[in-house]
């Protein structure tokens, strides 16, 4: 992988996810996220995995994404703009992530070294979607199922919370 | 085919499906939605008892069905046949805070969701593979997001809901990323497949590994309520509906440590780590029993003193995890849980009864109980005696079985410290017991009616703890 690729668009993702935290406007915020993910998604490509890139950009940029911003402008979110800064809480925020940046530069750098050659992530004579596929649901089978039963609670539980008047 | 009819966690959730069919086809009452759940769930438990799933039906290294597995699978069971019942005494005070067109509306939910969480606890406590163990953990917490929330009418069950949402969605993120990790440098998701690796990692890898370990047990810290992870504890357990608060102190509490006892197990096989990991539980053991047991000395909720109480209790149960050491540190765990379960449901229990009549939950609506309901008072005294750890009931055994590993794996400061706080305990469990016996009633206080059916589970519950403390082999027999 080009190193240049990678550091243009680790630098885009990481630029954009720090959008998501700092600007005011949630609809602003939402549309850093999807730009994260694309630079995310080309990471991806980067790294030959070329369906998990697509899909990536299918469905958290495309389809996740923009159900949050029809969500974020439809609830016409106001608050969040003349909401003064509360210093403790940022004192003591910004302590637990510096030490946790602290402690993840420490332990990269006390690493032997990421530099040794690895074996490519995909094999060219077995497609990716195949190995996908097969990963899903052959290898991890039951915890597929599992999310089934998931996403069962997840729509009962979005019902149970949502619906203005239960029948 | 046979796989999804043999294995128990599928027959939870196929009872949970078919309840979920016969809830929309239900105009009337809704309460016998949760009678059918309680007797599938006892068949079930029964079931559980004969052979099941027969060796390799599961791809290997995902599925464990070892004693311990077993235990827990019996333990999650019970303690949804207790929450289901629990919940249809707390039907009526559930159903004021609900938006219902019609009445009855949103019951078969409640009633049906603990039943998928029950499958989820089964599969986690199961589960032998870091896929499946965070996939079974979301069931589990999903159905807990919705469960904490679902009295939306009352703004602190939402407000519970709001904070177990933020802080179980931040603890999942430290899970994931920890365990990305722990997969990066061996390779495997499997802990089975991390135990044979782990030997060959070179020792300059050490400090990532124990770095991913790091915050799985962050994340396993925010699940059984330790110290310093344990900030939403009181607020969500005192908005949360009643029986929600008994299921997330007891499943989840024993789901998190059968998890962090699987989960550190592979790495305690390599010298560098294991004296690391100890050390950090010691750490983390001190400190829970420390502020659990301090911090409930003032309270005046009842529901925030069984909060506090469900802290202080986790840092038993971390003396008995960073005594690893020892041989019956395992079983002492699980007897001690097993034990936490009966007394916990017993106090609840009390506790929906008399909230649903005084309306509060607060230590002063139980003044003079003695004399309103002696059935509840009884079964309450006992519940309090055998949390504080009175001789003769099984709360005391747990704790010995705990000292007596901590003794053998030499963690003598922990022994002292938790001699010490057992002592906090007694007063304020005692003092539920004073304002039960030795408050005067107020005038206008009603009698409390009870149930033949609630009757039946305290004379239940009551006997278990008191013929457990005396008798324990065959619940420790279960766990060897």
């Amino acid at each position: 992988m080009p190193l240049v690729l990678f550091w243009i668009f680790a630098i885009l993702m990481l630029a954009f996810g720090l959008g998501v935290v700092f600007l005011r406007n949630p609809v602003s915020s939402a549309l850093s996220l999807v730009m994260s993910f694309v630079a995310l998604a080309a990471l991806f490509i980067t790294l030959d995995a070329f369906f998990i890139g697509v899909i990536q950009i299918l469905v958290y940029a495309g389809a996740v994404m923009v159900l949050f911003l029809f969500i974020i402008m439809l609830l016409d979110l106001r608050g969040e703009e003349t909401r003064r800064l509360n210093l403790a809480a940022w004192t003591g925020g910004g302590l637990v992530v510096a030490g946790f940046v602290g402690l993840l530069f420490k332990v990269v750098s006390t690493q032997p070294g990421f530099d040794f050659p690895k074996p490519p992530i995909s094999r060219p004579e077995i497609s990716d979607v195949a190995l996908v596929g097969w990963t899903l649901f052959y290898k991890f089978n039951l915890p597929f199922q599992i999310i089934g039963v998931l996403l069962l609670v997840a729509t009962i539980g979005v019902v149970l919370l949502s619906k203005k008047e239960l029948k | 085919m046979t796989a999804f009819l043999l294995s128990p966690e599928f027959r939870v959730v196929f009872l949970g499906i078919f309840l979920l069919m016969l809830d929309s086809f239900t105009k009337t009452d809704k309460r016998y939605i949760a009678w059918a759940g309680i007797v599938g769930l006892v068949i079930l438990f029964g079931f559980s008892f004969f052979p099941g799933l027969p060796e390799g039906v599961f791809p290997p290294g995902f599925y464990l069905s070892d004693p311990t597995a077993l235990f827990f699978k019996r333990f999650m069971l019970l303690s949804t046949i207790l929450t289901l019942a629990l919940a249809l005494d707390y039907s009526k005070v559930y159903q004021e805070y609900i938006p219902a067109g019609r009445p009855g509306a949103g019951l078969g939910e409640f009633y049906i969701l603990p039943i998928f969480a029950c499958a989820g606890f089964m599969w986690l406590v199961s589960a032998a593979d870091f896929i499946m163990i965070f996939v079974s953990l979301e069931l589990v917490t999903m159905c807990f997001y919705v469960l904490v929330a679902s009295m939306r009418k009352n703004l602190l069950s939402l407000e519970a809901g709001v904070k177990y949402l933020i802080l179980g969605a931040l603890s999942t993120g430290f899970l994931v990323y920890g365990i990305t990790w722990v997969i990066g440098l061996t390779g495997h998701t499997s802990l089975d497949g991390i135990r044979e690796v782990l030997p060959i990692v070179p020792q300059g890898y050490q400090v990532a590994l124990m770095f991913g370990l790091g915050l799985i047990l962050v994340a396993v810290g925010f699940k059984v309520a330790a110290v310093p992870f344990q900030f939403w504890v009181p607020d969500v357990y005192q908005g949360a509906p009643t029986p929600v608060t008994a299921y997330l102190s007891v499943a989840s509490k024993a789901a998190g440590f059968v998890v962090l006892m699987r989960v550190i197990e592979p790495f305690l096989t390599v010298p560098g780590l294991e004296q690391k990991i100890v050390t950090v539980l010691t750490v983390l053991a001190a400190l829970t029993l420390l502020y659990g047991n301090l911090a409930a000395l003032p309270q005046t909720n009842f529901k925030r003193l069984l909060a506090y109480s469900s802290i202080a209790h986790a840092g038993y149960l971390l003396v008995g995890v960073a005594s690893v050491g020892a041989e019956a540190s395992g079983p002492a765990v699980g007897f001690y849980l097993g034990g936490y379960l009966l007394m916990t449901f017993l106090a609840f229990l009390v506790l929906v009864h008399v909230g649903r009549v005084t309306g509060g939950d607060d230590i002063s609506d139980f003044n003079g109980l003695g004399r309103r309901s002696p059935v509840l008072a009884l079964g309450l005294l006992i519940a309090m005696l055998s949390l504080a750890g009175l001789p003769f009931t099984i709360g005391f055994l747990g704790k010995f079985l705990i000292f007596e590993a901590a003794m053998q794996s030499h963690q003598y400061l922990l022994v002292v410290l938790g001699a010490v706080t057992v002592a906090c305990g007694f007063y304020y469990y005692l003092k539920v017991v004073r304002a039960m016996y030795w408050q005067p009633v107020v005038a206008e206080a009603p009698a409390i009616p009870v149930p033949v059916f609630t009757r039946f589970l305290i004379a239940l519950l009551s006997a278990a703890i008191i013929i457990f403390g005396i008798y324990p082999q065959p619940l420790l027999a279960m766990l060897r």
